[in-house]
């Protein structure tokens, strides 16, 4: 029933393309950590050293290509501060993947990646795939939290984790191409993903795949 | 680190971050970080209001509209002299639509806010807060960060600890402490730091306490906690959607766009950044002087005039960019028709009575004494966050999320009822997470079968949402099941639907006018939709368990099967909150108010727009 919505669905029957795959992911993390700095990277190819502070959350879409999959992100940056904690839970609600991200350069925001872990571990749905990200390693002379304690702890939580720099676009498409990778593709294996309105709108229609249309 | 250890290190901290903006550009020479600064560059051009451009300004100001602002500033200037007279009360409100000269904004906009009043009244007061936040805000870091990022292509914010970096920084800091309740929050700096395009930093300490705690504006609610105001403009932003472009509202259903994702800034800062600059300035000097309904109507103004282009965007990437980039660097309409047009707007809601969503009430105002000290708790001292939800926020949560869901019902409504066929409806957007627990169906099911039983008008289409928990029994309307109890497993391929047995009403159904596919069970005209309900967005998305239709697509084949899709909740903690909810559709309908299974009263609903809770 649900062709109407956006993007291209595709009929039940009808045969299918090229495989494009559309997740929701949600960035999350103390403020000034760079979570709309990675996205403008990632999105645009873009740098600004005095990116404006978002308000509330700001949405883009970016598009990758897998070997046989096309992957469309449909991304929500949200406001770091905590007054606009209270928001975030509408963001991450049905998204299938999330990219907590810290300051290389103060430990702080690395506690506060961790809560946020906790969080998602809690509230969002269980197949949420994580990455953490610490981010300014260019600015890695003024390192606080050292690559290794991130690693372990990652580890530790089953996440993706990578050191980025939005600044010199280091490793920004890595990690999203590394969740890209991780996300369940196929009909099988997106059945326990999160569900996002698609899928539901899928129900009556149970040969739509799931994540994929 | 111990509890001192921190108290000291952000203390230290607040005191480093204070120095640098006291010493100030020029004794920072070295000790400014590269990247905090902007690079040596040749520019081409700064535009009237300060702003740097990198190319050459495409915008030309016409040498004749440059006469008519020197004369207009002529009888500005004439008005200035005798501000308090009734002449200038009689031409004052079509001067200022006009536009107010921007050599003379700064002494308009004091006046329009009272600026000097409150001053003269509060000998001292800025400078108190002042030496106070220094000692105890904790909101300074905070500051700091996004004074290092406001405005910085303007010439006066461009050069790190530039004097109106400083300022800015002082006014925000010290309204930290003024109004302990708002404290600094994000969008704060975009007021401030247009305020200071205009006046010293006294003057725009004052004229921001003007904009957060005077009733015509009350922004107090926009940025407090939970933030209340965007709430309930929103909403009332919707219902203008619904009742003069419903067209695009749904357009925006349809990509599950809702409105806080395009326009929070519209209401958060009055269009700063989301509007060129010159119009931006228009709209705050008719803000200034007839107050917050004029964001609700440049709100609609806005959408009125590019509605045409939006509903050419068939993605949500699109609108957003749209509404929030491509209006900011190019409105396409000049600044004159827009105020026309924002005028006609104010205009056409106050006809339909729309125009204001009517007073703040007590919450979104200060409750505490303004600039009384409250010595802040150790852990805000220290940064930490709080673990847990207020209450206020778990409010603001569930409001924002029920706009979504309720967005997206309707959507799913008008989906089915464009589709004619009875379909699952399922109430995700919100992530609904697989695993089954069905017993938390039963009511749902129950409910759905005697709303069927019971309806008077033929149900072609019933569709029932509960969330609640079965074992609470006011949660049920009827406990008769049409589905056997092995409904209670689950495969938890993460479905919410049930097939549940047409009801005997539809037998004098009206048919249509369009066509049915053959599988489609017998319609009618009326459509009604029950939506019961515990609040479901006290719960995590964890708890939310739908269950599969697959089992009871077998069930009785004799019967067309009618599917309902609901979500189930087990930790509504709110059990004052269950509610039904009755939505129709059809918009000349009677419609039954079915409590417990029994019909307590029917009455005339005007409009799919409303939610009647019945508690």
């Amino acid at each position: 029933m649900a062709t109407t919505r956006s993007g291209a669905a595709q009929r039940p029957n009808g045969a299918p393309q090229t495989k494009v795959c559309q997740f929701k992911l949600v960035l999350l993390g103390e403020s000034a950590v760079g979570k709309s700095s990675l996205v403008l990277r990632f999105v645009k190819g873009q740098f600004h050293e005095y990116q404006e502070s978002t308000i509330g959350a700001a949405f883009l879409t970016q598009t990758l290509c897998l070997d046989d999959t096309t992957v469309k992100f449909e991304i929500w940056d949200t406001a770091g501060q905590e007054r606009y904690h209270s928001l975030a839970p509408m963001y991450y609600r049905g998204a299938q993947a999330a990219i907590v991200v810290y300051d290389i350069t103060n430990q702080d925001t690395f506690g506060r990646a961790k809560n946020w872990v906790k969080e998602l571990q809690r509230q969002a749905s269980p197949s949420i795939v994580i990455a953490l990200a610490g981010n300014k390693s260019d600015l890695a002379a003024k390192r606080m939290v050292e690559f290794e304690e991130a690693q372990a702890y990652a580890d530790e939580n089953g996440l993706l984790f990578m050191e980025t720099s939005a600044k010199t676009a280091m490793n920004v498409n890595d990690i999203f191409l590394a969740i890209a990778n991780k996300l369940p593709k196929s009909e099988s294996a997106g059945g326990g993903a999160a569900g996002g309105a698609r899928r539901l709108n899928d129900a009556d229609a149970p040969r739509a795949s799931s994540c994929c249309k | 680190m111990n509890e001192e250890a921190l108290l000291a290190r952000a203390s230290e901290e607040r005191e480093r971050i204070f120095q640098r903006y006291e010493r100030g550009r020029e004794n920072l020479a070295g000790q400014i970080d590269p990247w905090e600064d902007p690079e040596f560059e040749d520019y081409h051009k700064t535009d009237r209001y300060g702003f740097i451009h990198d190319e050459r300004l495409t915008q030309k100001t016409a040498p004749q509209k440059v006469n008519v602002e020197v004369e207009r500033e002529k009888k500005w200037v004439k008005m200035l002299g005798s501000w308090e007279s009734a002449t200038t009360k009689e031409k004052l409100h079509r001067r200022i639509y006009k536009g107010i000269p921007n050599s003379l904004r700064i002494k308009i906009w004091c006046k329009l806010l009272n600026v000097n009043t409150i001053k003269s009244d509060n000998p001292g007061k800025f400078q108190e807060m002042l030496k106070l936040a220094k000692q105890w805000s904790t909101d300074v870091r905070q500051i700091d960060s996004d004074v290092n990022r406001q405005f910085r292509e303007h010439q006066f914010y461009r050069e790190r600890y530039s004097e109106k970096q400083c300022s800015l920084f002082n006014v925000l800091c010290a309204y930290s402490m003024y109004n302990s309740e708002v404290g600094y929050c994000q969008g704060m700096s975009g007021l401030a730091g247009v305020l200071l395009m205009y006046m010293d930093e006294e003057d725009a300490f004052w004229a921001l306490a003007i904009l957060l705690s005077d009733k015509k504006y009350a922004m107090h609610g926009l940025y407090v906690e939970g933030f209340p105001k965007l709430t309930r403009f929103l909403e009332h932003h919707d219902k203008i959607l619904i009742k003069f472009m419903p067209k695009l509202k749904h357009h925006f259903d349809k990509f599950g766009l809702d409105a806080i994702l395009y326009s929070l800034k519209w209401f958060f800062v009055c269009f700063v950044e989301r509007v060129p600059f010159s119009l931006c300035l228009r709209v705050w000097d008719i803000y200034l002087l007839d107050g917050e309904r004029v964001i609700t109507a440049m709100a609609y103004t806005i959408l009125k005039l590019h509605k045409k282009a939006i509903m050419k965007l068939n993605d949500m990437d699109l609108i957003v960019n749209f509404i929030q980039v491509k209006l900011h660097k190019d409105f396409g309409f000049e600044d004159d028709i827009v105020i026309y047009h924002l005028e006609r707007s104010m205009e056409e809601l106050k006809r339909a009575k729309l125009d204001y969503p009517g007073p703040p009430p007590p919450s979104e105002m200060p409750q505490r004494q303004l600039g009384l000290f409250v010595e802040p708790d150790k852990k805000s001292k220290i940064g930490q966050r709080a673990e847990n939800f207020s209450e206020t926020e778990k409010h603001a949560r569930a409001t924002v999320i029920l706009r979504r869901e309720k967005a997206a019902l309707e959507l799913q409504e008008l989906r089915v009822s464009q589709s004619d066929t009875v379909s699952v409806l399922c109430s995700d957007h919100s992530g609904v997470a697989s695993g089954v627990r069905c017993e938390d169906s039963t009511s749902a099911l129950g409910s759905r079968r005697s709303l069927a039983d019971t309806s008077v008008t033929s149900t072609a289409d019933l569709s029932v949402f509960s969330s609640g928990r079965s074992h609470a029994p006011d949660n049920s309307l009827d406990t008769h099941s049409n589905i056997s109890d092995d409904g209670t497993g689950s495969d938890g391929s993460g479905i919410c639907g049930l097939s549940i047995q047409r009801a005997p009403s539809t037998s004098h159904s009206t048919p249509r006018a369009t066509p049915h596919p053959p599988s489609v069970s017998p319609q009618s005209e009326d459509v009604v939709r029950i939506h019961v309900t515990y609040n479901p967005l006290a719960a995590s998305p964890s708890h939310l368990q739908p269950v599969s239709p697959s089992k009871y697509k077998a069930y009785d084949e004799h019967h067309k099967p009618m599917s309902l899709g609901f979500y189930t909740n087990g930790a509504a903690n709110l059990p004052s909150d269950n509610r039904i909810r009755i939505q129709v559709s059809s918009e000349e309908l009677l419609t039954p108010v079915v409590d417990s299974g029994r019909i307590i009263t029917q009455r005339y609903i005007e409009s799919h727009a409303g939610i009647y809770d019945i508690n």
